[in-house]
């Protein structure tokens, strides 16, 4: 990690995908790292393998570029780095694959409309003891005034097959005053307000 | 043709569990609906693609208002199709003594 360097670029997509090129679009960092961005990097994947090759040798200026150089039919991952005087971003997380073919390849090769089966109802008895265990490693790896980025690992014990995941907020509030002459310090914050739903589960008959 | 819907009657305040296999591609979106609303999950409608690639729609702790016609719509760029199911919800057994 590279002090004063820009955060990761955002929201990689891959617009008019052909044989011939994709062009791949992203929103700025948040965070420039304290000097204006010089300008970005486009990394590409084949799908399948782990081998990302730099795909302009100058930084380019604008968040869009067209990669070219791609082999016909073959799926493509990109990702895109800031780059600042201080030096270059962590790369930014990956975009949707996308094929190198042209739209009307794209459609004719294996597509179907959809089909579904007979649904299948069945009863399952609540049981105790299946509620996931506690989601580990909870970091905020980004905080702008717009946006927290958060991670998390699964629970060690997920409990049956389907896991989902609620996150709450809780805010803390603290108020500062200013006149011509400067920022004041601040009040104590409040005590940290949570927000959330309940689970509405009935209580076993007969309590 | 909702009329035609095969029927299926779950016990109040247990769960129920509709699979659905769906096929298609590019991959299908899908979405499960009750009496023509679409489901929003939540704590008590759990919604995932199970381990064998079934569409999966859990209703927790089912109580006589989950009684209704439930689909699962599958639509791509080259059409969309629909399953159908009626649920009821039954009353739990009375114990005599």
């Amino acid at each position: 990690e590279v002090a004063g360097a820009p955060g990761a670029p955002l929201d990689v997509h891959c617009q008019d995908a052909n044989k011939d090129y994709v062009i791949v679009t992203w929103k700025q960092p948040a965070v420039d790292g304290g000097s204006a961005i010089l300008g970005y990097f486009v990394d590409r994947c084949e799908v399948g393998t782990t081998h990302w090759a730099q795909c302009n040798d100058t930084p380019v200026k604008f968040a869009r570029f067209p990669v070219t150089g791609l082999v016909e039919g073959r799926s493509y991952v990109f990702r895109v780095r800031a780059v600042n005087k201080a030096g270059m971003s962590h790369p930014s997380r990956v975009s949707e694959p996308v094929a190198a073919m042209d739209p009307a390849d794209r459609t004719r090769k294996g597509a179907s409309a959809p089909w579904t089966g007979q649904i299948i109802v069945t009863e399952e008895e609540p049981v105790e003891g299946v509620v996931p265990g506690r989601p580990r490693d909870l970091t905020v790896i980004e905080a702008t005034k717009n946006y927290v980025v958060l991670s998390w690992k699964p629970p060690g014990d997920k409990g049956h097959e389907g896991v989902m995941y609620y996150v709450e907020k809780s805010y803390c509030f603290r108020v500062r005053c200013c006149n011509s002459a400067g920022v004041g310090e601040p009040s104590d914050p409040t005590e940290a307000t949570t927000v959330g739903d309940k689970l509405d589960i009935p209580s076993a008959p007969g309590r | 043709n909702m009329s035609k819907a095969k029927k299926f009657t779950v016990t109040e305040g247990k769960h129920a569990k509709f699979r659905c296999y769906v096929t298609g591609k590019p991959k299908p979106e899908i979405v499960w609906k009750k009496n023509g609303e679409i489901i929003v999950p939540s704590r008590r409608h759990l919604i995932f693609e199970d381990r064998e690639g079934y569409y999966t729609l859990k209703v927790l702790y089912c109580k006589q208002q989950d009684t209704g016609l439930y689909i699962c719509a599958a639509s791509n760029a080259l059409g969309n199709t629909l399953s159908a199911v009626q649920l009821s919800v039954k009353g739990p057994p009375v114990r005599f003594k």
